[in-house]
């Protein structure tokens, strides 16, 4: 689709739209220290007007703040700017999630970038509430092997999602092969990777991977009001960030203490036992091991990460809110209870908006085979696939689960007699 | 054409110009125009114009101005976007280029204030999206204020034509969306499709092929959907769990179904009403259902219009003609589910009393059907869904289909009290609020005049020569009022004696609101014939 000689132009073109406005930017130190301070000596906005040519020895803040420069290392996030899955400069802090986004099997580096001096706020059920300032990077990478994520990989693209002060807004950019891995572009246009491949289960996917536009960000990443789409992240929620992470290879503990004990959190609860909590589903879970209990947990906690950044509505998110697909009546948030309303979660639900022959409903329980909902994850046509943007190829492992969660849901008035 | 397109092809050069140097009186602060009068746009008398006449402003944003033909122009519309939307402009016009071109992905505009989305013509700019494989909808808005749409069509989309979902003002004129070719359901969803909007304004656009609804809004409020021509979907137009729409002045040929109402379970806006459908043609919606599944796939071929779990509904002189199966078809939601005691179970384990609770109900009340005119209705009655009913008039009594077909079981059920249960599922406060405001009943008390369904002074619109072939021209019930005995009631349309030959007080007018003006019948229309009946 996106021709790279037109994806440069772009670049071109924004670099343009900037330049009017050209100043000198601060640089700030960057002091390492071990006071346990997640983000010491990370610097900060100043927000005077960025420069993405500025010279700074931690992350570019103020370029970050109101300018959508044409390379990643404009940014300065990262200590080599040819690789982006590790060593943060000052203020990055790697983390990971107990459930993820399928992204056609790639592995995902994920850090967020606070600034000195602020932190973010805990939320008990959406989005912890980050300070302007901050910077969610996340890198998308395919493996030559899904058993082996430490081997060979691609890096294809890194995706930053920017605090502004009026508001998030979310930059793609692609590491160009032409670059030899030294940078990654602004990809505004998106880019179609043909002839992307991994292999999965000793089976070689062949499929071709999409960077999406920057236009389509907000397809996934919105809570809509009257007439007003707000840009919010979707991953780093409390439920997600609760769990064990191994910092620096050497010592493990729980993401939300650690973010709290670094001064990057607040309002943490003292109990943290009281903190929303999901099981940790990978591809490598044995879904017929689990129990009943666990089974429903990890297929809301799938339900919620994969579907539910659009299909959702109210709940936690605010009176008159929604996700872009709120109005289909199907609602699957984790924090939401199956039984207080299976319609939500599509059981005998018809379609609102599309359906195909012989899938009379969304979710039957008891019958997998016949619920749309399935039907949609498990097919790549474009008139029905689900998510819609993100994923060439079907979560097979995702598919399995929701395939056993669905067989195993009480029975139902649309159920098979 | 050549000529021509080379002559506005300066124009855009000059506007070019003009916007480079940043400086240029334009008029709009009431200083003197470049070369206009005060307070007029300086360049009104030289601005090109679309086919429906719109006068392109002089900032507006070109896409692609110089394309050919075949062009793919996915890259230009996303970078106009881009570049306008980061450089903090939402509100601009963007104008797609003239001519036939491919788009492969979909375009996303979110948060366009008083944007504007225009081609050169709905026959002028066409854009294909037959070689789109990651994409679903065409083109769709998320968010936004006063957007308008119009002077394009988009052919071949992947799911969705043009879906605006979330957005407060949306206007679409002089567009369409097309699917060609034999009608059949890999064709894609909705056409035209603004969802979970208010202030909606559809008109004189087009819709053809889509194998859900040609053009629908859904969960939205304050709408006027008129003098479209919606042609060969499943359903022609569609208006579902929305608030005050009127529908008027459209031509409705060779759908599945020409329009329909639906209130829907399940849904965020559990219930819509006060939705009137007037002064339309509705002509030969015989197109076999070509729905590939969902809530459409339900309609008999031949049905001119279904209201379906729909209160408040005025259908008032509108003109049927060689519809199939029945003109005007009016059920409760049991029609599809008969499984009266999963509704409810007490306990919030039935299987609609979630959605009750937010105010949706299966009944359908005070539908009110007057001074239309049908003519050649019920010629080859069909459709999975009333095999049966139609068995039992056309074999069983050897009428003619009933032209106006009302399921009423529900109501019998409310009127002797077999669903007095439905009543205390305790109803959400916000959801009695939105029923109170908009005079909707959520009772099941039994029928009060009010909520009757009203056919009176509908006229058999037969020639002599059709009254050969057509003898009859009823209104049908099934289900009489003694549920002891479900029978096919019938009778004429004029003066029946199967519904309440009743008049139910006029709806309200709906009103769009678009850039502070006021649309449809009181407003831009006020003077139109069609508001004046």
């Amino acid at each position: 689709m996106n021709n790279l000689s037109q994806i440069l132009l772009v670049t071109i073109l924004s670099v343009m739209l900037c330049a009017c406005d050209l100043s000198i930017s601060n640089s700030h130190s960057s002091n390492q220290n071990n006071s346990g301070k997640l983000n010491a000596g990370a610097g900060a906005p100043t927000f005077e007007a960025g420069d993405c040519n500025a010279n700074t020895a931690g992350v570019n803040w103020d370029a970050l703040m109101d300018k959508n420069c044409p390379r990643l290392s404009d940014y300065n996030l990262f200590k080599l700017a040819s690789d982006p899955t590790a060593q943060p400069n000052s203020g990055g802090v790697p983390y990971d999630l107990s459930v993820q986004l399928f992204t056609d099997y790639a592995t995902k580096y994920r850090f967020v970038f606070i600034p000195e001096n602020v932190k973010a706020n805990f939320n008990e059920s959406e989005v912890l509430d980050f300070p302007v300032g901050t910077v969610l990077v996340k890198t998308f990478a395919m493996p030559e092997n899904t058993a082996f994520r430490d081997g060979p990989e691609l890096i294809i693209e890194t995706r930053l999602l920017i605090h502004r002060p009026h508001g998030w807004v979310a930059l793609p950019y692609y590491w160009n092969p032409d670059d030899n891995g030294t940078d990654a572009e602004l990809a505004a246009l998106g880019v179609d990777i043909p002839n992307m491949s991994t292999i999965h289960n000793g089976a070689n996917l062949a499929f071709t991977y999409t960077v999406p536009d920057w236009t389509a960000c907000t397809s996934c990443h919105a809570k809509l009001s009257s007439g007003v789409s707000t840009f919010i992240p979707i991953g780093p929620k409390a439920r997600y960030l609760n769990k064990d992470y191994t910092y620096d290879n050497s010592y493990t503990v729980n993401q939300l203490m650690r973010w709290a004990e670094g001064d990057i959190l607040e309002g943490l609860p003292v109990d943290t036992t009281t903190v929303m909590e999901t099981i940790q589903f990978n591809d490598s879970l044995v879904v017929s091991a689990l129990t009943n209990d666990e089974l429903n947990d990890a297929a809301k906690a799938y339900l919620d990460i994969n579907c539910a950044h659009c299909h959702r509505s109210e709940l936690t998110l605010g009176e008159g809110y929604s996700g872009p697909a709120g109005s289909s009546g199907l609602q699957v948030e984790y924090n939401r209870e199956y039984a207080a309303d299976p319609t939500k979660f599509g059981t005998c639900k018809v379609a609102v908006a599309g359906g195909a022959v012989d899938y009379p409903y969304d979710v039957i329980p008891t019958d997998a085979a016949r619920s749309y909902l399935l039907f949609r994850m498990n097919t790549n046509d474009p008139r029905h696939r689900m998510p819609e943007l993100g994923r060439a190829t079907v979560h097979q492992e995702g598919v399995e689960l929701i395939e056993a969660w669905i067989n195993n849901l009480p029975v139902a008035s649309c159920s098979p007699q | 054409m050549k000529k021509i397109m080379h002559a506005s092809l300066i124009i855009f050069v000059t506007a070019l110009t003009l916007i480079v140097s940043c400086k240029v009186e334009d008029g709009e602060d009431g200083a003197p125009g470049a070369d206009g009068a005060p307070g007029q746009d300086g360049n009104i008398g030289d601005a090109i114009l679309t086919t429906s006449g719109f006068a392109l402003p002089s900032d507006a944003i070109f896409i692609a101005p110089n394309a050919n033909d075949g062009d793919n122009i996915t890259d230009a519309i996303n970078l106009a976007i881009f570049d306008a939307f980061t450089a903090g402009n939402s509100g601009g016009t963007f104008v797609l280029p003239k001519g036939s071109f491919v788009v492969d992905d979909t375009i996303t505009i979110t948060n366009g204030n008083g944007l504007t989305l225009t081609g050169y013509g709905i026959n002028e700019t066409k854009l294909d999206f037959t070689s789109a494989t990651s994409s679903d909808d065409a083109i769709r808005f998320e968010g936004g204020i006063d957007i308008t749409i119009r002077d394009f069509g988009v052919y071949e989309a992947k799911k969705n034509g043009i879906k605006v979902v979330g957005a407060n003002g949306v206007h679409i004129t002089y567009s369409a969306t097309v699917w060609e070719g034999e009608l059949n359901n890999s064709n894609g969803a909705y056409g035209l499709y603004p969802l979970n909007s208010t202030n909606v304004l559809i008109e004189n656009s087009f819709a053809r092929g889509s194998a859900d609804a040609g053009i629908y809004v859904g969960q939205s409020s304050n709408i006027v959907v008129r003098r479209n021509v919606a042609k060969e979907n499943v359903a022609g137009i569609e208006i579902e769990n929305s608030f005050n729409a009127d529908v008027y002045d459209n031509l409705a040929i060779g759908n599945t179904g020409g329009i329909l109402t639906f209130d829907l379970p399940g849904l965020t806006q559990a219930f819509g009403g006060n939705v009137r459908i007037f002064d339309n043609q509705i002509y030969a919606n015989n197109a076999e259902n070509f729905a590939g599944g969902g809530a459409v796939s339900i309609v008999p071929p031949g049905t001119g219009l279904l209201v379906f779990a729909t209160s408040n509904v005025e259908i008032f002189h509108n003109e049927f003609k060689d519809n199939e199966t029945s003109s005007v078809e009016i059920a409760s939601y049991f029609l599809s589910d008969d499984d009266v005691a999963s509704y409810v179970v007490g306990d919030g384990s039935g299987n609609y009393e979630a959605t009750m609770a937010n105010g949706w109900s299966p009944l359908v009340k005070n539908v009110y059907l007057h001074n239309n005119t049908v003519q050649r209705s019920g010629g080859n009655p069909r459709g999975v869904l009333i095999s049966d009913i139609v068995a039992g008039y056309t074999l069983m009594k050897g009428e003619t289909m009933p032209a106006v077909l009302y399921g009423g079981i529900g109501q019998v059920l409310d009127d002797v009290g077999a669903i007095a249960g439905f009543g205390l599922v305790p109803v959400t406060s916000a959801a009695s609020e939105r029923a109170a405001a908009a005079s909707i009943d959520l009772s099941y008390d039994g029928y009060s005049a009010s909520e009757q369904i009203c056919a009176s002074n509908n006229f058999n619109q037969n020639s002599a020569a059709d009254s050969i072939d057509f003898p009859d021209v009823n209104i049908g019930q099934v289900y009489t009022f003694d549920p002891t005995t479900p029978d096919l009631a019938s009778d004429v349309l004029q003066g029946n004696t199967v519904l309440a030959v009743c008049t139910q007080t006029r709806l309200p007018i709906a009103r769009v609101t678009f850039k502070s003006k006021v649309y449809g019948c009181a407003g831009d229309d006020l003077s139109a014939p069609s508001c004046s009946l």
